[in-house]
């Protein structure tokens, strides 16, 4: 094929990105499906085994352990964290006094670090000083120990992975404005009350993005554990949050067990594309979808 | 029924000039009323106070006499069709028409049966389980109209529905409109921009410009005795000749200082004992008739309204002569009609 000047130009400009995911990303897969059937431990060479490092992984209680975890936080997290931003997004859509400070509010905590925001969240959480306690005790409702406890620790992280947002937030915010007010005027006509217009306009027609963001979500909220379980509860207790980023990392950095994570890597990574791909199907079946593909 | 606006004003927040400026209109039980009038003159927002989408600033609005000013747009049982027709993108055109019923918990086959007669009485019946953006503009627009007819509303607000027509499709529709009209005896309210679907269509016309109301009445009437110099310069294709009765041309045709003179193009006769004289510039052909432009000894620019075959060329000096009593008057300063 010639290439054209405009042509030329445009794989000037993605060169960088196409260098960058070469090297950072698909050399890194490449060596991890490798290594999955290694024992490499990150020193030397590593001997070939076959599937012995999944057959490993049938039997690790802390494989079953992480992986439940990460499935109770995705099932928790992601639908909380996607009906906050479009609630947010729909009540902070229509203009009004004040409405810039109140959508900067909602993105902002999507800018802070991870590392700082989990930091800020072990003061939060704190049991003893910290606010959150603190204002259940003026409310006069009880005061659990947070990360302590088991439900505590995994209610904690999914506390403070409610705040990082803003993506989905911005996302349904410019699709419901895009969505013609005329609409809902023909639908106040037509007496449609506001549940209604929400009902039988706002969501429908916000459905493919919603779709989209859930799909898209599943696959963050399996890795967006790391950090706060990291800080916060280090797996504890009780393995409770030893969500499988965390595994894979022990496993490789603490453990040197680099052959073993990067079986449970691609077994997670198998695990999301089966959910992603299933919910491509059931959002395809959706007559909504095909209005705004 | 009758729709009646009392005396009224709506003023926008961003706007320093009303939109709508001491409105005063009766439309009686099953007229159609067309409003015309250039873009920006106020005609949509009429529209939108009386469907209840907009709030008057001031004055009152009356539906069979009763009044709605604060009544939500659901409770005034009047229907609009937009300019865009905001069909919904997401439902059938069947679930586009059955959406007001629907909301209002109506369903079942009865439902049904009169959607489908909708479909057979507005000719569209086979594009009724297809989705907006399957649609042609001439379904589209029969599909908004359904909606609107669903519930046989007391009142039907039509806002540029033809907007987005080919000029054939739209000679077409605005015919089946007003048999429609006629046909369920309702009330119509027909905004446009387009003066010959004003004229054709309306029982009677009333002409907006800058969100005052400039004359109300038949359509021949308000083409023969424009009120003012707005609905003359406004209505008309092409639109009267306007000049100053103090120019030669001016005088030639009866005018005096102090006056505009309005002669209609087809009442300048060309006739070889005319008074005037003149240049031709343009000659425009249209087949059932012939307009010449031409320019007066004082290059005053005339249109000429004149039989198809006249042999006539550009650059041509033709005379012309105004039809007696088809001079018409106007206050230099007010632009009211003496």
């Amino acid at each position: 094929m010639k290439l054209r000047g405009p042509d030329r130009g445009a794989i000037a400009f993605l060169a960088p990105y196409l260098i960058g995911t070469l090297a950072l990303v698909l050399l890194p897969a490449l060596l991890t499906f490798r290594y999955a059937f290694t024992d490499f431990t990150g020193l030397g060479q590593g001997g070939f085994t076959g599937l012995a490092n999944l057959r490993r992984l049938y039997d690790d209680p802390f494989f079953h352990a992480s992986l439940r975890a990460s499935a109770i936080h995705v099932m928790i997290a992601v639908p909380l964290r996607l009906g906050l931003a479009v609630g947010l997004a729909l009540l902070l859509a229509a203009p009004r006094r004040g409405g810039r400070w109140y959508r900067l509010a909602v993105y902002l905590p999507t800018v802070i670090p991870d590392v700082a925001l989990a930091l800020l969240f072990l003061w939060v959480l704190n049991p003893v000083y910290g606010p959150l306690n603190q204002l259940l005790g003026l409310l006069g409702l009880p005061q659990p120990t947070w990360l302590a406890e088991i439900a505590g620790a995994r209610a904690g992280v999914i506390l403070m992975l409610l705040f990082p947002i803003g993506e989905a937030f911005l996302v349904v915010l410019a699709t419901r404005r895009a969505i013609g007010a005329r609409l809902y005027e023909a639908a106040a006509l037509e007496g449609a009350r506001p549940w209604q217009q929400l009902r039988r306009i706002t969501l429908p027609l916000l459905a493919p993005v919603l779709a989209l963001l859930a799909i898209r979500d599943v696959a963050l909220s399996l890795q967006s554990t790391f950090v706060p379980a990291y800080v916060l509860t280090d797996g504890g207790p009780l393995f409770a949050t030893l969500y499988v980023p965390i595994y894979v990392f022990d496993q490789a950095f603490e453990f040197l067990g680099f052959g073993y994570s990067a079986m449970i890597t691609l077994v997670v990574l198998a695990v999301t594309l089966l959910l992603v791909v299933g919910q491509l199907l059931l959002v395809r079946r959706w007559r909504a979808w095909r209005v705004l593909r | 029924m009758t729709v009646r606006f009392e005396n009224v004003t709506k003023t926008f927040a961003t706007a320093n000039q009303p939109a709508v400026d001491q409105l005063d209109l009766v439309v009686g039980d099953g007229e159609l009323l067309t409003v015309v009038g250039p873009s920006g003159c106020g005609k949509t927002t009429a529209l939108r106070l009386l469907a209840g989408l907009d709030d008057p600033t001031s004055g009152r609005l009356h539906v069979d006499g009763r009044d709605v000013t604060d009544e939500p747009p659901h409770r005034r049982d009047v229907a609009m069709v937009f300019q865009d027709l905001a069909l919904f993108p997401h439902l059938s055109a069947r679930e586009n028409v059955a959406f007001g019923p629907r909301v209002r918990g109506e369903r079942g086959p009865a439902l049904d049966r009169r959607i489908e007669e909708l479909g057979d009485r507005l000719g569209m019946r086979a594009a009724l389980d297809r989705y907006p953006d399957q649609l042609s503009g001439g379904e589209r627009q029969r599909v908004a109209l359904a909606r609107a007819m669903v519930r046989s509303p007391r009142a039907y607000l039509l806002d540029e529905p033809l907007s987005d027509l080919d000029a054939q499709l739209r000679v077409r529709a605005r015919a089946e409109i007003v048999e429609l009209q006629r046909e369920i005896g309702a009330t119509m309210i027909y905004v446009t921009h387009d003066q010959a679907e004003a004229m054709t269509m309306g029982d009677r016309v009333a002409v907006l410009a800058e969100g005052r109301l400039q004359q109300v009445g038949p359509p021949v009437q308000v083409y023969d005795e424009p009120a003012n110099l707005v609905v003359a310069g406004f209505v008309g294709s092409p639109p009267m000749n306007l000049l100053d009765g103090g120019s030669t041309t001016g005088r030639l045709l009866g005018g005096r200082p102090g006056e505009v003179v309005g002669v209609r193009p087809e009442h300048l006769v060309v006739d070889p004992d005319g008074r005037l004289a003149a240049t031709v510039v343009v000659v425009e052909r249209l087949g059932s008739e012939t307009v010449l432009w031409v320019v007066g000894s004082d290059g005053i620019r005339l249109a000429v309204r004149t039989d198809p075959h006249r042999a006539v060329a550009p650059r041509d000096t033709v005379r012309l002569a105004p039809t007696p009593r088809r001079i018409h008057r106007f206050d230099a300063v007010s632009g009211v009609r003496r």
